[in-house]
């Protein structure tokens, strides 16, 4: 065989290579895309045992559906403007159903999507209203005196001050990638406050556009929202496994499911927390007309961060230490989402199952 | 090589190549296929045309700009929405006032008989007759915590 039929025959076979790349991850695209992503709900059995306009306050069953009741409770607080199902996102998946298989009774709050009344919702309505009651709740429900309480992101800050203002009721806290250190820049509340946050009004609030609070999150993720890159993406991923790109079709789902969000509360974060106020460093804010110490943080607290956190800077989470000296920080390697629900999450569960199943110091 | 071993080679490169192509028009037929049996499929197929892995829905098509661009004014008459969030707020100081009656009843402890009952607690007309009585009732509540 010649030389140029050697150099024929090996760009054929490039040629017929390439061709069987490119079907299967056709293939692996149509067997990706005629599967569920995730359910729109959460993924463990659950019953309602309270609702408050469009909150529901969940409490997971076991495998006969009934509740693990006796067990040590523990209420999940979600961010009130993304879907609470991030922490029950599919079976296997599923912080809140780890939690409860290790031997807790889980409850969870789902916050709902706010209508248009809702944007006269502050923080008072969320932390002295909405968390409050559902800590009430589960205390009734149990016959626990002082349940443990998880929050993540903007569910943590509401876990935090209510923490504050009923210590007593708490057993022991974990905040997960929740900002304290509102100076620190980058993340969400830096992008919200150069996207015009400063201008949302307190007394005259409107609902916050769901599109709108995604955008924030998309500015901190340059390049997310470009057509090519996203296909340029998407197509590189194909050479994964179906079920990488079903996690992946699954997280993507959720990021683009925000909602909307009430206008009264953005203004009044901004004002007290966001860059330059700063409120919560200083040891001292106000819920509603209520002031919150938040020496008061007395119960073993663990807070969560994520090394790769563009939604809130870990240095921003770590601060917790200054002005509650006692609370365990831990670094985890991931982001914002990733930590909570991605293929690494197993070790933030177990790592938060020992920190609620320790005794208490 | 002999010419009847390049014949072979060439026809088995040619075979292949067949082969490739039935396998190719097999993945258009699986395509069609699901377009024509299931309506979601052609959603799917054009949200990851546009680089998404987005299930279930269209993608978003409101683009960061024009999401941020004029805000969104607060509606004008906002008298209705103000009621609406009012009865929102009086029915959790309903809530607030039936677990504390429940407490009462079970001594401060034990299952809440009142947890069915907090769930239909959205009647605008019942919430308007307690109005009154919640205003004592929620400093009760908050006291309690």
């Amino acid at each position: 065989m010649s030389t140029s039929d050697d150099e024929q025959e090996r760009e054929l076979e490039a040629l017929l290579e390439l061709s069987r790349r490119g079907r299967a991850k056709l293939e692996r695209l149509h067997e990706v895309l005629t599967t569920p992503g995730h359910y729109g709900t959460g993924a463990t059995p659950a019953q309602v045992v309270y609702t408050e306009n469009k909150l529901r306050l969940l409490r997971l069953l076991d495998e006969s559906g009934q509740p693990r009741a006796g067990k040590p409770a523990v209420l999940f607080v979600p961010a009130p403007v993304s879907r609470y199902f991030i922490v029950d996102l599919l079976p296997g998946r599923s912080f809140a159903g780890h939690v409860a298989a290790a031997g807790f009774d889980v409850f969870v709050i789902d916050f709902g999507t706010p209508t248009s009344e809702d944007r006269y919702a502050d923080l008072a309505y969320y932390v002295d209203g909405l968390v409050r009651r559902s800590v009430r709740m589960v205390t009734t429900i149990t016959g626990q005196p002082a349940i443990n309480v998880v929050g993540y992101c903007l569910g943590g800050t509401l876990s935090l001050l209510y923490s504050a203002l009923y210590p007593e009721t708490v057993a022991r806290l974990v905040l997960l990638t929740t900002m304290v250190d509102g100076d620190v820049q980058g993340g969400i509340a830096w992008v919200a406050h150069r996207m015009g946050l400063e201008g949302e009004s307190y007394d005259n609030p409107r609902l916050v556009p769901a599109a709108e609070v995604k955008s924030w999150f998309e500015m901190l993720a340059p390049g997310s929202n470009s057509l090519v890159g996203r296909v340029s993406d998407l197509w590189d991923r194909l050479d994964d496994p179906a079920a990488r790109l079903r996690d992946v079709r699954t997280m993507a789902t959720w990021v683009d499911d925000v909602v909307p969000a009430p206008g009264r509360l953005l203004a009044e974060l901004y004002r007290k927390f966001g860059p330059g106020r700063n409120s919560l460093m200083t040891g001292r804010t106000t819920v509603g007309t209520r002031v919150v110490e938040l020496a008061a943080v007395r119960m073993p607290l663990l807070s969560v961060s994520a090394e790769k956190d563009a939604i809130a800077p870990p240095e921003g989470a770590d601060a917790i230490v200054k002005i509650v000296p006692h609370a365990e920080v831990l670094r985890l390697p991931g982001g914002h989402v990733g930590i909570v629900a991605g293929r690494t999450a197993a070790s933030l569960w177990q790592r938060t199952v020992e920190f609620l199943a320790s005794p208490r110091g | 090589m002999t010419i009847d071993a390049k014949a072979a080679k060439d026809h088995s490169v040619v075979e292949r190549w067949i082969e490739d192509q039935r396998e190719w028009q097999k993945t258009a037929m699986t395509y069609l296929d699901s377009m024509v049996k299931n309506d979601d499929f052609l959603v799917h197929l054009g949200n990851a045309m546009r680089g998404s892995l987005l299930a279930g829905k269209p993608y978003p098509t409101a683009s960061p700009a024009a999401a941020a661009a004029p805000a969104q004014e607060a509606p004008a008459d906002d008298r209705l929405d103000r009621v609406l969030f009012a009865l929102h707020e009086m029915q959790g100081q309903l809530n607030d006032l039936r677990l504390t009656l429940d407490e009462l009843r079970n001594g401060g402890k034990g299952k809440p008989t009142a947890t069915s009952r907090a769930k239909k607690a959205t009647s605008s007309k019942a919430t308007a007759k307690v109005r009154r009585r919640t205003t004592g009732a929620r400093k009760a509540g908050k006291k309690r915590g």
